[in-house]
């Protein structure tokens, strides 16, 4: 069901990756599911593969492509390196979310995978988004757009179906902005 | 080197701030026993236009149901101080109460919100007060005078001074920060049961109104 | 009394008679467990739904119970937890025959008046029993708090360097004066790399401002992340459960670990806590934490421990929500990082709560500055209070996870610390760090030893800095230039730790060489005498062997 009908023309290698993650993933709702480990499908183990940086150094890429063992000091010094390469991916988050669940801990697990969206989002909109969930900050419609956004232009199905679930729960609480 | 009347007011302050004992022990100088303010409500709070005034939020039991800070401080004389202190840089205070809220930091967004220059201060019953600015998030702050009971008489008198600065566009030197890890102990307690009772006049569903203080 | 009884007169002066003391006043919550207003423990569950929770039907539900209804709470084990005694659950807590995983499978399934119920039923030996055989990660440890009244940041980082060196696997720091936040975290970055490769540090201030400092790799970890029991104190902080959520998430897709902060006392510290006790408030906060994927906790009153500290069992509250923390299968840092009293009795009477059975971070907080200098308003330990600790840890063969250290190696680890953070500055075009602020760090006691640094200029730095977006790379390329190797790669090896997300798991922690430890690789596994976590061999040599012994070679 995680088959994407969005526009993918303009996504580079590693959105496909991640769609790839996405699409293995089972996609189920918020609620955390006691019997959620055995459903996982990349079954990574908590005691034979954490921690992955010592077990599973070949499953370990920074968000450019560089593994552990590429990021020197040398590198460093002589510029080689950029803050992007010292970024976590979307696959080490959804492989660590496997841990959490292989280790009985689901909701964990669902942080993580909601994280491993939010890699897409820039810094300074993820701060935007969240400034925006904070009381009084919008009004309903402008939660529904950013859930919209959230989905379309970043793939984070599970994070819109959370600023969703905020929508309605201010407007029944009586916390959004008055439009 | 210039010494000029002002800087030599100035250092005296805080020379005398630095020789204060912990706020507990000292009885600051008031001018009268607290008693309620007469402060009147004019109408609803409008965002001011005149860039040379800094606004004075006040959570509804302040001068009202609760008359002096947590270290007796009478809220008439907190007043007299951080306006004299805006008055002392030449600018204009202004006062509302925000109803909708006891929190400090959000009373003081509030005030810089409605404020002509953008600088508000925030000051509640007990006597924990804030900077702020209008475009900073309600939680963030110029500056934060977080334990009430370190905040005495000049203090009020420098944070009046210092918004002003801020509302000036200078970039002043924070009121000294003070620090009395035992205040916890003494006066938490009791300020848990003066919030509980600020908070009993809290309306979440009442507008901020102006404020004349007759 | 006209005429005083001379013991009577002792007695008032004596510390204890300091503190507050209030009465319970039941119909705001100031009351520390078991309010007449608590609710009764219900559950109903239709279509693996949560229908009705604690007497609320679902249509009643405030924020808080809709978050924990809909994301905490597990219905598959729900109905059975339920429906089991209560007292029969307290005992589980403290059965060494129960194994922990068999009471966690449980306990997600509790609503908070469950947890109260349980728990309301446990003296202090027996909580402490049941943290000794819940808490998370095996090997205890700690987190200190690395402060001073002037945010000076020489003497932050040697403080930071002093502490590591003393074992602390955490520093926090915050500020006085608001924008001086990323100097502040720069400073432990570098100087809590100096005194021990593998320490975590993070800045504690507003959430936004925080999150963008982990961002940019000027910090490791975030823990002031604070959630409150009651909806009305939650909006009144600003956030709700779902904004809060959003922000965990942001910080794990980020690579950066992430705690919750709570503690009983807040709500009716901020004046909404609906007439409920503290503790039960408390335990809502510990799930909506749970709830919203986050890993750990820190609580124990924390900045509100004068609140239960003044009402009749507020001691004991305070270790019931830090275990109510580690049986959500939590890290919890348990406070002891504030001061909350005058007494030195009461004081260690209080720390001996955690520190006994052990914690994820006994201390979330021990000050590593004497407390005058310390801006959380005072911890309940600090730097005067080091070898105090390490006889304690001898006297009671328990692990506070405090090093016994050499006034020669604190010199030196200082120095370096400061000399290496006057390079960064140097290369960052900070304000400089002159050679008497390097001396007069090295030896201070605290910052009355310091000279005053210009606050307006590093003001304007500090902006400066934030708005050309330094990163910690950019520290790492100054270390290395100016010679500081070993420190660069250290703070290079925090940032890979970011990119392999292993520190995102429950009580994470590293070591000297960037192994983690957590509760995943170092599970607790006490089951009873012979087993779990037991100070002995090397680790025994090292802290029986404090400085002062005299040993029987030397007589």
């Amino acid at each position: 069901m995680a088959q994407s009908q969005q526009d993918t023309a303009a996504q580079d290698a590693i959105a496909a990756m991640v769609k790839q993650v996405l699409a293995a993933m089972n996609q189920g709702g918020t609620q955390p599911s006691a019997s959620a480990p055995a459903q996982s499908s990349g079954h990574l183990d908590a005691k034979k593969d954490y921690p992955l940086a010592a077990k599973r150094p070949d499953l370990v890429q920074s968000a450019s492509g560089l593994q552990l063992n590429d990021i020197t000091l040398e590198k460093v010094v002589s510029g080689q390196i950029k803050f992007e390469d010292i970024k976590i991916r979307p696959e080490t988050l959804e492989y660590q979310a496997q841990i959490a669940e292989s280790a009985g801990r689901p909701h964990l697990a669902a942080n993580m995978r909601r994280a491993a969206e939010l890699t897409r989002v820039p810094d300074a909109r993820v701060l935007e988004i969240y400034n925006s969930l904070r009381p009084y900050r919008c009004t309903k419609q402008e939660m529904l757009d950013i859930a919209a956004e959230l989905e379309n232009q970043y793939q984070a199905k599970i994070c819109a179906a959370l600023v969703r679930e905020a929508a309605d729960v201010y407007e029944k609480a009586g916390r959004l902005k008055a439009a | 080197m210039k010494i000029s009347e002002e800087m030599v007011k100035e250092i005296i302050l805080e020379v005398m701030g630095q020789m204060q004992p912990p706020a507990s022990a000292s009885a600051p100088a008031s001018t009268a026993a607290p008693v309620p303010l007469n402060l009147r409500e004019t109408g609803d709070a409008v965002v001011g236009k005149d860039k040379n005034e800094v606004v004075i939020g006040l959570p509804p039991a302040f001068g009202n149901t609760m008359t002096q800070t947590i270290i007796h401080i009478p809220h008439q004389d907190v007043l007299r101080e951080v306006m004299a202190g805006i008055e002392e840089e030449g600018l204009k205070a202004r006062l509302v109460k925000v109803n909708r809220t006891a929190d400090v930091g959000f009373i003081g967004h509030e005030a810089a919100k409605l404020s002509g220059s953008g600088i508000g201060i925030g000051i509640i019953s007990r006597g924990t007060s804030v900077i702020h600015q209008r475009d900073l998030a309600p939680l963030q702050n110029l500056e934060l005078f977080s334990q009430a009971p370190l905040v005495e008489l000049e203090t009020f008198r420098a944070m009046g001074r210092n918004a002003a600065k801020y509302a000036k566009g200078e970039n002043p030197s924070p009121v000294p920060v003070r620090n009395d890890p035992m205040a916890r102990p003494k006066y938490q307690g009791l300020a848990a049961l003066l919030h509980n009772k600020e908070t009993q006049l809290v309306d979440r569903h009442k507008s901020t109104k102006e404020l004349a203080l007759a | 009394m006209a005429k005083r009884q001379k013991r009577f007169e002792v007695l008032a002066d004596r510390a204890v008679n300091q503190d507050g003391f209030i009465k319970e006043w039941m119909e705001v919550g100031l009351i520390a467990l078991d309010s007449p207003q608590d609710p009764t423990p219900s559950i109903c569950i239709e279509q693996g739904k949560v229908v009705e929770m604690d007497g609320k039907k679902r249509d009643q539900f405030d924020m808080i119970d809709a978050w924990i209804a809909d994301h905490t709470i597990v219905t598959e084990v729900a109905e059975e937890v339920m429906a089991m005694d209560s007292l029969t659950i307290a005992r589980m807590l403290v059965d060494i025959n129960v194994p922990r995983k068999e009471i966690v499978r449980l306990s997600v399934g509790m609503t908070p008046a469950k947890y109260v119920d349980v728990l309301k039923r446990l003296n202090v030996v027996e909580l402490m029993m049941a943290m000794q055989k819940l808490r998370s990660r095996s090997t205890p440890s700690n987190q200190a708090h690395v402060t001073n009244v002037k945010d000076s940041a020489p003497l932050l980082a040697a403080d930071a360097a002093e502490a590591t060196l003393r074992g602390f696997a955490e520093i926090e720091t915050t500020v006085g004066v608001g924008r001086y936040a990323p100097m502040n975290a720069l400073s432990l970055l570098v100087g809590g790399q100096t005194g021990r490769p593998g320490v975590l540090a993070q800045c504690a201030v507003e959430e936004a401002l925080e999150l963008t400092m982990g961002m940019r790799g000027l910090t490791h970890y975030a823990e002031t992340v604070s959630v409150y029991g009651t909806e009305q104190v939650f909006v009144d902080g600003d956030d709700t459960p779902w904004s809060k959520a959003f922000l965990a998430s942001a910080y794990a897709s980020r690579g950066l670990k992430m705690r919750y902060t709570s503690g009983t006392g807040s709500e009716v510290q901020m004046g909404y806590a609906e007439g409920k006790s503290m503790l039960y408030l408390e335990i809502r906060c510990i799930m909506v934490t749970k709830g919203a994927g986050v890993q750990g906790l820190q609580n124990g009153s924390i900045s509100c421990i004068g609140v239960p500290g003044a009402v009749p069992a507020g001691i004991r509250a305070v270790l019931a929500e830090n275990v109510a923390t580690v049986l959500n299968d939590l890290e919890v840092a348990s406070g002891n990082d504030q001061t909350f009293t005058h007494s030195p009795i009461r004081n260690t009477a209080r720390m001996l709560m955690q520190f006994l059975p052990g914690t994820d971070f006994i201390f979330s907080g021990y000050s590593a500055s004497p407390n005058y200098d310390n801006m959380f308003a005072g911890s309940t330990h600090d730097v005067d209070d080091y070898d105090d600790m390490l006889v304690l840890q001898r006297d009671l063969q328990t692990d506070m996870s405090l090093n016994p250290v050499s006034e020669e190696d604190v010199i030196a680890v200082r120095n370096r610390a400061v000399l290496a953070l006057k390079a960064v500055f140097e290369e960052l075009r900070l304000p400089p760090i002159t050679d008497a602020e390097v001396e007069a760090a090295t030896y201070a006691h605290g910052s009355k030893d310091m000279p005053d640094r210009n606050v307006p200029e590093d003001l304007r730095a500090v902006d400066e800095m934030m708005q050309r977006g330094t990163t910690g790379l950019d520290v790492v390329q100054a270390l290395a230039k100016r010679g500081f190797q070993d420190v660069a790669e250290s703070v290079l090896n925090m940032l890979k730790g970011k990119v392999s997300g292993d520190y995102l798991h429950t009580s994470a922690i590293f070591d000297k060489d960037f192994n983690v430890i957590s509760a995943v690789n170092d599970p607790n596994t006490y089951t009873g005498p012979g087993t779990g976590y037991r100070l002995e061999g090397e680790r025994w040599d090292l802290l029986k062997n404090i400085p002062a012994a005299i040993s029987p070679e030397d007589v």
